[in-house]
């Protein structure tokens, strides 16, 4: 686990050691030193001390990334913002010093290096940026106070408005996450509005002040049971002008603000409709600016979601439906699909739990906020945040003993957890790990492909990936199944960064499974498949190859019975093993070879040329043996497809039959199965036979001595 | 051997480097800690290798580790060297090397036998 300390550190990146030494003890035992040797190993290790490092003393002239490549990345993430960088090197070309400068560097200091100097200017830097910190963290303090304050002023007086109306104060809310669920969504779909995320916001907290126009409206008409009279309703519709006019008296200084413009726009326009029939100005179409539109559409699907004096509350289902078929007046078309669209995420929104979205929304304000001042990119809270939140990752890894990782695109690099790295045999931190030879060696270029193909094929919103995959570790592949979660950047579209998961060793419980199968698909004593996989087998061999030549064969144990009872059954189970080991022998690659059950075995085998010398081959090479004092003697009955067709019941019963045919006309030897068998019995089921009749006078062909 | 008498056979400017690292103690154990820097070897090596851009980062290592110890003699052969080979390999930069393996050995010779006689 990391020490905390209240030390200060600085990173020191240089090739040479001597040089990184000579650094580190000029600048004694005040700081915590950290040291990297080339730009990679720099940059990983700003990556992992995130927030932590108070200075980079860089060299120029290094291996992999030199010093101006890691200012290239340090400027892409934003970091040179947050961590002042000190060039050292014995370049004196001002065209050096000058690119340095440009590049963000705070001081440059040439060799050889002077204790004294080395020294100075590293304290003066860090207090000069310590001091900026802390300016940057009241300054973030204020803003999120500020938002905080002028949040809770529209909500005090959206409420008051409220109230009066007779509501619950629910409205305003809902209309506010209505027209920001609306916005995004409308964003999405279109540019035509040029819409950013800055004015979502705007729209969505001017919302509120729709309907303040409502202040002035006389109590008795604002709550009245029942219908309005034409006059009452007169006087009713002229609470949108009327708020449009308090927001226009406001002081010049108001007026311009951006929050200021678009509550006018709500307020004045939100009863306008897109055919020209809303009021006060009968606007049309695009006419009605954009904030208003979205906010006539929110209050009208609240206004009907709840319930009123004069009416019930309706459904989400309904509500929706309504607005969609025009019943509550005309929308543009394009907010219309926007609310087709999103009209299960409305039901979410809504459904979650209002104040929580009220601070979360609150969060999100200040997080834009800070976004907007690029210099407060990492203010103290967040990284005190960060520094919590590190502590506690690293403390569970080091307790789990799992296998985590996660991986960065750019600087392309894996950091391993402790456990895990000495688990697997690699480093902590791996850069580039795909050209890495031993990364490529424990995972193999398939996986590393197959891995990498499926985090790049999740989205933002499905990023979870499950792969199993055998991993060579210890001396050995062991199953491992990798569970990883691919990161997206919160740009529009998402960028793929990387991935976060681990590695769980699931070979015992894979093993255990396949262990299973075996034992579900084959034979217990002979090993050979059982009867029901051996006809699946079949069957996708017949459906695979509809033009190829298969037989498929019967074949059973003379006089088998007579073993059991004289020698035992023990024995009778080895020459049922001793059988099933000569039957794997004679039969080639794509055959297959099962166990129908008692001393019955079934033979599938594919032919090109001739099928007799192959069927020949298999009986003279087992029958006629010895197996301890037990001759072994074979009766066959074989159905070829070319005779019997390829359905696997058909086949299996003529060569059924054919084998009875053998068994009747004196065992010992096989025969094919031939039209003139079609009404014979059956060896396995002898109560299908329908007659003994065909018995006598089935023909003789196609039936050979052994 | 005296840390001073050191710097004399190698060709270094001892009052500067005290100057700058401020305490003997500390340029006693960078100097001796010179011996066990492997930049020599990758610029032998890679030179045979004709990996001349590894050579040149090599050889620049020597420079700036020589220019903090103040071993004059081999900074001045170790920065023509590297000069040379800044931009590929010139025709001067074999000659060059030459000059930098027998500074290499002269400082290290001295270092030895100063390390002898401090019994480190």
């Amino acid at each position: 686990m990391e020490r905390m300390t209240d030390k200060q550190k600085i990173l020191i990146v240089d090739d040479s050691e001597m040089n990184r030494s000579i650094l580190a003890d000029m600048l004694g035992g005040e700081y915590e030193i950290l040291e990297a040797e080339n730009g990679i190993e720099g940059l990983a290790m700003l990556r992992k001390h995130a927030g932590e490092i108070s200075l980079v003393l860089l060299d120029i002239v290094m291996p992999e990334l030199d010093g101006f490549g890691m200012l290239t990345e340090m400027n892409r993430n934003h970091w040179i913002e947050d961590v002042p960088v000190i060039m050292i090197s014995a370049e004196r070309g001002s065209s050096h010093v000058e690119r340095a400068f440009e590049m963000g560097i705070t001081d440059f200091i040439s060799r050889p290096f002077d204790a004294l100097i080395v020294h100075r200017r590293v304290v003066n830097t860090i207090l000069l940026y310590a001091k900026q910190k802390k300016l940057v963290a009241l300054a973030a303090e204020q803003i999120y106070e500020k938002e905080r304050r002028s949040s809770l002023m529209i909500d005090i007086l959206s409420h008051i408005v409220e109230f009066r109306n007779g509501e619950s104060g629910m409205h305003v809310r809902h209309v506010h996450t209505l027209t920001e669920t609306l916005l995004t969504a409308l964003m999405r779909k279109t540019d035509k509005y040029g819409l950013t995320s800055q004015d979502i916001s705007v729209i969505s907290t001017a919302s509120a002040l729709h309907d303040i126009g409502k202040i002035a409206i006389p109590e008795e008409i604002l709550n009245k049971p029942g219908r309005f009279t034409d006059e009452e309703f007169a006087i009713m519709k002229t609470h949108s002008m009327i708020g449009a006019e308090m927001l226009e008296a406001l002081p010049d200084d108001y007026r311009d603000e951006p929050l200021v413009k678009a509550a006018y726009q709500i307020c004045r326009w939100h009863h306008e409709r897109w055919d020209g029939r809303g009021y006060p100005d009968g606007l049309k179409g695009d006419e009605i600016p954009i904030s208003a539109q979205i906010v006539a559409l929110a209050d009208v699907y609240d206004a009907l979601t709840s319930e009123r004096v004069y009416k019930p509350a309706f459904s989400h289902e309904k509500a929706i439906e309504m607005i969609l078929k025009g019943e509550c007046g005309t929308f543009n078309p394009l907010v219309m699909e926007c609310l087709g669209g999103c009209a299960d995420e409305i039901l979410l929104e809504l459904g979650s739990d209002t104040t929580q979205r009220q601070s979360q929304r609150e969060m999100q304000s200040v997080a834009r906020e800070l976004h907007k001042h690029e210099e407060l990119t990492a203010s103290e809270r967040t990284l005190e945040l960060l520094e919590h939140e590190r502590m506690k990752y690293s403390f569970f890894a080091a307790m789990s003993e799992e296998i985590q990782f996660e991986f960065t695109v750019q600087p392309p690099m894996v950091t391993l957890t402790a456990w895990g790295a000495e688990k697997l045999g690699l480093e902590e931190i791996i850069m580039d790990p795909a050209s890495n030879g031993r990364v490529k060696e424990l995972i193999g270029e398939d996986n590393w492909r197959g891995l990498s193909d499926a985090l790049h094929g999740t989205t933002p919103g499905h990023p979870v990936v499950t792969f199993d995959c055998l991993l060579n570790y210890g001396g050995s592949p062991r199953w491992t199944r990798i569970v990883a979660r691919a990161t997206w950047s919160s740009d529009e579209p998402p960028r793929y960064t990387g991935a976060i998961g681990k590695a769980i060793d699931i070979h015992d419980s894979r093993l255990k499974l396949d262990n299973l199968e075996r034992m579900a698909t084959h034979d217990a004593m002979t090993g050979l498949l059982n009867h029901a996989t051996a006809k699946k087998r079949v069957m996708e061999r017949l459906a695979d190859r509809p033009d190829g030549k298969f037989a498929l064969v019967i074949l059973d144990l003379d006089h088998f019975k007579q073993a059991n009872d004289t020698y035992g059954h023990m024995c009778g189970d080895r020459v049922l093993i001793h059988l099933a080991g000569k039957l794997r022998q004679s039969i080639r690659g794509g055959d297959i070879a099962a166990r129908v059950g008692g001393d019955e075995f079934l033979l599938f085998l594919e032919y090109g040329g001739e099928l007799d010398p192959i069927v020949s081959r298999i009986y003279s090479s087992i029958s006629g043996s010895m197996f301890e004092d037990f001759p072994i003697c074979l009766s066959m009955g074989i159905a070829p497809t070319d005779v019997v067709g390829t359905d696997y019941d058909a086949l299996f019963h003529a060569a059924d039959q054919a084998l009875y045919k053998v068994k009747r006309s004196g065992r010992g030897r096989y025969a094919f199965y031939d039209e003139s068998m079609r009404d014979m019995l059956s060896v396995i089921s002898p109560i299908e036979g329908s007659s003994d009749a065909g018995e006598e006078s089935g023909g003789e062909k196609g039936e050979s001595e052994p | 051997m005296t840390l001073q008498e050191c710097y004399a056979a190698l060709e270094g400017d001892y009052q500067g480097v005290l100057g700058r690292l401020t305490s003997e103690r500390m340029v006693q154990k960078f100097v001796l800690k010179f011996l066990n820097d492997s930049s020599f070897d990758l610029l032998v090596r890679s030179m045979e290798e004709e990996n001349y851009q590894e050579a040149f980062r090599a050889a620049h290592t020597i420079k700036g580790v020589c220019q903090n110890l103040d071993f004059t003699r081999l900074y001045r052969s170790s920065c023509q060297l590297s000069e040379a080979l800044r931009n590929g390999v010139t025709p001067e930069a074999p000659s060059l090397l030459e000059q930098v393996k027998a500074d290499y050995a002269q400082t290290v010779a001295a270092i030895r036998a100063f390390q002898e006689s401090v019994g480190a």
